[in-house]
């Protein structure tokens, strides 16, 4: 019955693991924070930006399981800086000595499950944004017009916004706007024969145009914003749209948005990371501390050498032990207590 | 006859000595924060200095930012003084600089005010910078081959997207300006060559606005050119037409963001001058308190702090008293003088 991973812990070891137990406990909570403000900002980022990702994706479930995930190990970290600064003070350990034990159990399989569950969706689940970008943000050009249709009246807002503050336009590149009607069919002229020409030349009966909205200028470019006739080379005086210029945004919204979305996932992974690994020290730590104070029983100041370790036995003693302890628990209850009852009801007949 | 009287016993100073010290630090920290809203505030202003003409005045951010940082030295100068008030032998190495210490907290104090005041009475010289800077940046808003203007079309554009305004004071500002540069004109066409000729600059006026002033939540694709015109336009009226483009212009727009933050900041320094106002207070109790002890043998002995030794129009003339001797001392010194030179010449 040998411990796993003895350490002798004489008492200045004790004290100095006890004070860097202290101090990795609150950068355990200065990490946890960081990770709670870090969700926190990309659970309002993707409230915004909740119309351009497909409703199937589960991409938001990733900043969920971080501020979970946070929340655990900041209590964590409060928890391992109360202990370790109370180890340090006779007075202040002994209510401590029930608790720990739990807590050390419930921070282990709570707070490292969490972290690890939020770790492996910040590592599975960019990758399944290219899809739900490419659905959402079809579906949301296809509804700018309906502006009168409920469901989708915000739609024309929502990517007029995006593009203006993402200085993005149209998916790929600003042609995409001339494969969709974007102008509403209630403000077309149904006597005007441009109108009825451009209706009538497509399978769908759409009203297509080589125009992009206004969301798509770019305010760099030197001359006032061309938004019309951007196919035809000389309908404006000096414009060639063969040639690169700064009249529209160039990127595609697409593209914008993936590398902003996965660059947040990336860092909240990172800090997920970061924290993972101070957790897994903080309580690695506090176990040994508990243990070889218990070693003395409790007495902080102790001159004697204990042992510090992590688990009293090898880990099938300790299943077995378990077992039997569990099993003896349930089995002779019954037979013991009717004699437990009988003699004190005697008692006091006989009283 | 002193001033609000009060007993302290040697617990009540060891006690009024810790808060201050407390106290003081916190109010080290209050000079912090009014220098950061100084410095974001100057940095929000130079940020559009160039639609303010660069000729804005930062006299309050500037003061704001000095504030906090006297509020800073003087805060912790307090704080040390407050520590070594309870002891004996240190306190009597700062006795002889309170009370010119003293005279400076208060001064500081009244500048304090004032300072909080200016934040929420310079508003309409701002006004005007604004509203010059703003036309002139419209009337460079085509000067996009300028050098020293080139920028100008950008930084209105933007400012129109990101304030949600159009125009200097409306959209009809645009109207009155050439806001398209003659490079882009094709003076072949006959529409041009009539709009040039119909006014008498030559300007190319027409009745439309840059894109920057469309608004996005307008149901339908924006309509910037021939905005007074309704036939342009199928099922348009452009009298009732309130969500196609920024209704607000881009003065009163900055002014009330202007406004609001400078609102904000002095309410905060004026909270903070409070706090100031009472530490002033505490550190003078603290002095007289420690100065009443009689006898320095017995440092738990009662004594009693005041405000004023003697009551205000009292205190009042005997400042006026010992400003006149000041000025008397000088002439009978120099009386005297004449006196002892003339006996001696003659």
């Amino acid at each position: 019955m040998a411990p796993v991973l003895p350490l002798v812990l004489p008492l200045q070891p004790r004290i100095r693991l006890a004070q860097g137990l202290w101090l990795l406990s609150w950068l355990l909570a200065l990490a946890s924070g960081l990770i709670l403000l870090c969700s926190g900002h990309l659970l309002v980022q993707l409230r915004h930006l909740g119309t351009f990702l497909a409703p199937s994706c589960q991409f938001p479930t990733l900043p969920q399981a971080a501020l979970a995930a946070g929340v655990v190990s900041l209590g964590t970290g409060l928890v391992g800086a109360g202990a370790s600064r109370a180890s340090l003070n006779a007075a202040l350990y002994p209510p401590w000595r029930g608790v720990l034990g739990p807590l050390l159990v419930a921070g282990t399989a709570g707070g490292g499950g969490l972290l690890v569950l939020a770790l492996g969706l910040a590592l599975a689940l960019p990758g399944s944004l290219d899809e739900a970008l490419e659905e959402g943000l079809g579906t949301a050009l296809a509804h700018y017009r309906d502006t009168e249709v409920p469901g989708h009246c915000q739609d024309k807002r929502l990517v007029d916004e995006l593009q203006l503050r993402y200085h993005c336009c149209g998916r790929h590149g600003y042609k995409d706007w001339f494969g969709v009607q974007w102008v509403s069919s209630r403000y077309l002229d149904p006597s005007d024969q441009d109108v009825v020409d451009r209706i009538q030349s497509n399978v769908e009966g759409l009203y297509l145009t080589d125009g992009v909205p206004f969301s798509c200028c770019n305010p760099h470019s030197p001359r006032p914003c061309l938004q019309n006739r951007l196919s035809d080379s000389y309908a404006h005086p000096l414009f060639d749209p063969r040639q690169p210029n700064q009249n529209l945004w160039v990127q595609g919204c697409h593209e914008v948005l993936l590398e902003h979305l996965q660059d947040l996932a990336g860092t909240l992974g990172s800090m997920l990371a970061v924290t993972f690994l101070l957790q897994a020290l903080v309580l690695l730590g506090l176990r040994y501390l508990q243990t070889a104070l218990e070693g003395l029983g409790g007495v902080i100041d102790g001159e004697g050498e204990t042992q510090g370790y992590l688990f009293p036995s090898g880990l099938k003693e300790m299943l077995k032990t378990a077992w039997l302890q569990g099993w003896v628990a349930r089995r002779p209850a019954p037979e013991e207590a009717p004699p437990g009852e009988a003699p004190p009801k005697e008692d006091l007949s006989e009283a | 006859m002193a001033l609000l009287k009060v007993k302290f016993d040697q617990k009540k100073r060891v006690k009024l000595a810790q808060g201050l010290w407390l106290m003081n630090w916190f109010s080290v920290l209050a000079g912090i924060i009014i220098f950061s809203l100084g410095l974001f505030l100057k940095i929000e202003l130079r940020k559009r200095s160039d639609v303010m003409n660069n000729s804005e005045s930062h006299f309050v951010p500037n003061s704001l930012i000095g504030m906090g940082v006297l509020s800073c030295v003087f805060n912790s100068l307090a704080g040390k003084i407050c520590y070594d008030a309870l002891d004996p032998a240190k306190y009597a190495r700062w006795k002889p600089w309170l009370k010119p210490y003293l005279a400076i907290c208060v001064l500081f104090n009244i500048i304090l005010f004032l300072v909080a005041l200016c934040c929420f009475l310079l508003r309409g010289s701002l006004e005007n910078t604004l509203s010059q800077g703003l036309k002139n940046g419209m009337k460079y808003y085509r000067d996009t081959d300028t050098p020293g203007r080139c920028f100008m079309k950008k930084t209105i554009d933007m400012l129109q997207i990101e304030f949600k305004c159009c125009g200097n004071n409306g959209f009809r500002d645009w109207f009155e300006i050439q806001w398209i540069s003659n490079r882009y004109l094709d003076f072949s066409s006959k529409e041009v060559k009539d709009r040039i000729k119909s006014n008498v600059d030559g300007r190319y006026l027409v009745d439309g606005v840059p894109f920057s002033c469309c608004n996005p939540s307008s149901p339908r694709p924006c309509i910037q050119y021939q905005i007074t015109n309704n036939s342009a336009h199928y099922s348009y009226d452009h009298q009732t037409e309130e969500l196609n483009l920024w209704v607000r212009g881009c003065r009163a727009a900055l002014l009330s963001y202007y406004s609001n933050l400078m609102n904000s900041m002095g309410i905060v320094t004026l909270l903070i001058w409070l706090f100031e106002v009472t530490i002033t207070i505490g550190l003078r109790y603290l002095q007289t308190s420690l100065d009443g002890v009689s006898n320095p043998e017995e440092p738990e002995s009662e004594s009693e702090g005041w405000l004023l030794e003697k009551s205000v129009p009292e205190t009042w003339k005997a400042f006026l008293e010992s400003v006149k001797k000041l000025g008397k001392g000088n002439q009978v010194e120099a009386e005297g003088a004449d006196a002892g030179q003339a006996p001696e010449a003659s």
